[in-house]
């Protein structure tokens, strides 16, 4: 479903994404953590065609982003940390509006929609404006619009900030569900406890290259640490470790 | 298919993107007159009387310094030509820089942008999408500017009603062309350099066009024999200098010879003119609408990449390497500051990190420097004036004009920079409000900083505004003296109603001016400035002289001091007292 190949990104001299390969399956659940300025939202911009790499290539459900973006992204959805809303216009309007961008058809949207208001308990907000409501509620109204049209590939950048424990909860079944039917969630945070609880297959970033990647026993056995998955995180970025690319498996 | 399923059908086709665009576009304006009509009926009253008094004040000038113009034997009409060619290419010029400047934000800064490029919405029709929005942003203004003119010019020459149709028309083909040419620009900008650099090279162009201006404005010496038929040598000399504004390439040429040619009955050559701009329109739009997605992509990475091509180039390198070096040492605010020994320390850290963020925010002291440079080349260019200017009356009158035009000035950015200060310092409040500084104190130091940074340069231009136009001791003491009670007024006035109406819910210090309180600083700074003035001017020796009658001097003082006070000191009062109880 994700297929990212010998990618690099430059920023002048500063290499942010370092040659890195990597194939997300359908219905994995893929968690991408890493120091800050490590390199994990340069290479989310470059999954969804935001920018475009100064070498390599990104495939989403053997779409290339680069040269077929209208087909790349009506297959994926994208929630950013702090996702862009219209302030003027109601949740109800936004999802709506979202889905017809998605070209959606009508009913389609209404019964969907239902069912993820409905579970992200969005009702009472349906028709209040956007600019009025709480930061967590508008992650809510975000992640709405981004699942409605039922993506292949979900890249989603810090889910739960803002998110109230219930609500997370929530966020939380809902992916999991959906990766158990096929959707491949792509997700990238500095929350370990999701990457641990929820994550099929883990990538630690560092300086532009993978320092780690596969389950939480393969981590555990690539940093030489046992238990949690905090301690393989700081053996893997401590600066007095330079894995080895070569030996990090794609 | 019978008709229930071509309902159906029809319900179920998917709308275009750009429909879809324009109608949330069109809702979220309608939301944004509804909450102003909703939010304040004193607001709404206050905008509508503004625009209309602008409409109307603009008009009735334009339509007696038309008529004015058109008494002169035999020159009249050749003047206003001129004067429309000239107008026309300039509002080109500063349309071309307006879209350039708005299209770089509305492509490049823009969140609905990078959330539209996540979206099945080709780059075409975001470009397309973010073309229309810059060009009814940056054009607007444009035609607000220039309908009263066209009015009181169509009514000078009892123009038939047609006239105002097919200028209309005129005007809405003419914007396409700035619009195309801004956005062509901000692309290859964004393509080529990062932010500061763009922004560094647009104000140095416009200080490169200043300064050309300025030479080439510049007078030349005139013989003696010349004075004896000096009328039509200057006209003469006038012309030739402002023969620019013919060059037939110009899309403004074609602009204002469509427009006179229909008023004066040549239907033919004015549909001439009316077509070449269509074409051009036409041409140049549909490469726009067509052509400029991928540029706009290419553009776009570049931009979100951070480095520009230019950051490749080794100096610029080691110029970055220099400045990390000396981001380690106290910088000058910091230094000279320091040596303000009366002042409390945590003050002195405010101002230095006041004084910083304006200067590290190039907008800010762009448009600052912008719009007091291109004042100081109008005064500077008095002096060449002064010698012919024999009678007191014109001379009280350029006086008193050029404090209207520089206290005018310092009200936009007293409105646009001051006044947002206070939201801007509720969003960081967890530095400055729980530092033992007290809000006050804030808004205090705020209001100091703000009124001497702002006195240095309204006081200095208008010292030499007396200069150039060699007014006495007495008047320029008295000038200088107006000009400071004002810029305190206008500050305080900003500052004041800024912790009034703060705003704490906004970033964006644009959006914060644009609100309630902003407008109204705005409205109150204009009232204030025309009373001021107006006042002033009625009470001097001058105007006196030419016979109108005038209330005495030292009666316009008092209750140009009275009012200034109080709308220094009541804004301010009521502001400190808000923000000091203000829940945050």
């Amino acid at each position: 479903m994700i297929e990212l190949t010998n990618l690099v990104k430059k920023f002048g001299d500063l290499v942010a994404v370092n040659d890195i390969s990597l194939k997300v399956a359908a219905g994995e659940f893929f968690c991408v953590l890493g120091p800050n300025a490590a390199g994990k939202t340069t290479t989310i911009k470059l999954l969804t065609g935001l920018i475009k790499p100064t070498s390599g290539s990104a495939r989403v459900c053997g779409i290339d982003v680069q040269t077929s973006p209208l087909e790349a992204r009506q297959r994926m959805a994208y929630v950013p940390d702090f996702p862009f809303l219209y302030d003027k216009l109601t949740p109800w309007e936004f999802i709506r509006f979202t889905g017809q961008l998605f070209q959606m058809p009508e009913r389609d949207i209404r019964s969907r929609a239902e069912e993820l208001i409905s579970r992200f308990h969005l009702d009472e907000y349906l028709r209040k404006p956007i600019e009025g409501l709480s930061h967590g509620t508008r992650q809510r109204i975000a992640i709405v619009s981004a699942l409605l049209h039922e993506p292949d590939v979900f890249v989603i950048d810090e889910p739960m900030v803002g998110l109230d424990p219930q609500h997370a909860r929530i966020v939380k079944d809902i992916l999991k569900e959906r990766t158990n039917a096929g959707m491949t969630v792509f997700l990238s945070t500095h929350q370990l406890g999701i990457a641990e609880e929820m994550a099929d297959r883990i990538a630690i970033i560092n300086r532009g290259v993978f320092a780690g990647i596969g389950t939480l026993d393969e981590l555990r056995g690539q940093s030489g640490s046992d238990g949690k998955l905090e301690n393989c995180f700081l053996a893997l970025t401590s600066d007095e470790t330079d894995a080895d690319p070569e030996t990090v498996p794609a | 298919m019978d008709g229930a399923n071509a309902q159906s059908a029809r319900a179920e086709r998917p709308v275009s993107p750009m429909m879809l665009l324009l109608r949330v576009s069109a809702l979220q304006i309608w939301r944004k007159f509804a909450a102003i009509r909703h939010q304040s009926r004193l607001l709404s009253l206050f905008v509508g009387l503004f625009m209309a008094g602008y409409a109307y004040i603009s008009f009735a000038l334009f339509y007696r310094g038309l008529r004015f113009i058109g008494s002169f034997p035999g020159l009249g009409d050749v003047l206003i030509e001129r004067l429309l060619f000239l107008m026309f290419a300039i509002l080109f010029v500063m349309l071309l820089f307006s879209n350039l400047i708005i299209g770089y934000t509305n492509l490049f800064r823009n969140r609905e942008t990078t959330f539209l490029m996540t979206s099945p919405v080709s780059f075409q029709t975001i470009f397309c999408w973010k073309f229309i929005e810059t060009a009814i942003l940056a054009s607007w203004a444009f035609l607000f500017l220039v309908a009263p003119l066209l009015a009181a010019y169509g009514l000078n020459n009892d123009a038939p009603w047609h006239f105002y149709v097919v200028t209309a028309a005129l005007m809405l083909i003419f914007i396409v062309l700035p619009t195309s040419l801004g956005a062509f620009c901000a692309v290859s900008v964004a393509r080529f350099m990062d932010r500061r650099s763009f922004q560094v090279a647009i104000i140095g162009l416009a200080g490169v066009l200043l300064v050309g201006a300025a030479l080439y404005m510049k007078p030349e010496i005139m013989a003696d024999d010349f004075e004896e038929n000096r009328v039509l040598g200057l006209m003469d000399r006038l012309l030739v200098r402002t023969r620019f504004a013919h060059y037939p390439l110009l899309p403004s040429y074609w602009l204002s010879s469509g427009v006179m040619h229909w008023l004066e009955g040549g239907i033919a050559t004015a549909a001439f003119f009316l077509l070449v701009m269509l074409s051009y329109a036409l041409f140049f739009g549909f490469l726009s609408f067509t052509s400029m997605g991928r540029m706009f992509y290419s553009a776009s990475s570049s931009a979100l990449s951070r480095g520009g091509v230019f950051g490749q180039w080794e100096w610029v390198k080691k110029r970055g390497a220099q400045k990390a070096e000396l981001s380690e040492s106290k910088g000058l605010s910091e230094i000279v500051l320091g040596w303000c020994f009366w002042l409390r320390a945590d003050v002195r850290t405010l101002l230095v990190k006041d004084i910083r963020v304006f200067w590290r925010d190039t907008t800010q002291w762009g448009q600052t420097l912008i719009l007091f440079g291109l004042l100081g080349v109008y005064i500077l260019n008095l002096r060449h004036f002064s010698s012919q200017m024999v009678n007191p009356f014109w001379i009280v009158l350029v006086s008193y004009l050029n404090l209207f035009t520089c206290s005018l000035n310092l009200a936009t950015l007293t409105t646009r920079f001051v006044y947002p200060q206070f939201s801007l310092e509720g969003k960081r409040i967890w530095i400055i409000g729980m530092a033992p500084l007290g809000m006050a104190r804030v808004i205090r130091t705020k209001f100091w900083l703000a009124a001497l940074a702002a006195l240095t340069v309204t006081l200095g231009l208008m010292w030499l505004s007396c200069r150039m136009l060699q007014l006495s001791t007495d008047r320029t003491i008295f000038f200088s003296g107006v000009i400071t009670v004002m810029t305190f007024t206008l500050t305080g006035l900003a500052v004041g109603l800024g912790a009034l109406c703060p705003n704490f819910k906004e970033d964006n210090p644009s959006k914060i001016v644009s609100g309630f309180g902003g407008t109204l600083c705005l409205v109150l700074s204009f009232v204030y400035i025309v009373f001021s003035v107006a006042t002033l001017a009625m009470g001097s020796t001058g105007w006196r002289l030419r016979g109108s009658t005038g209330i005495p001097g030292v009666g316009a003082a008092v209750l140009f001091i009275t009012v200034s006070a109080l709308l220094l000191w009541l804004p301010m009062k009521f502001g400190l007292r808000k923000a000091v109880n203000t829940e945050l």
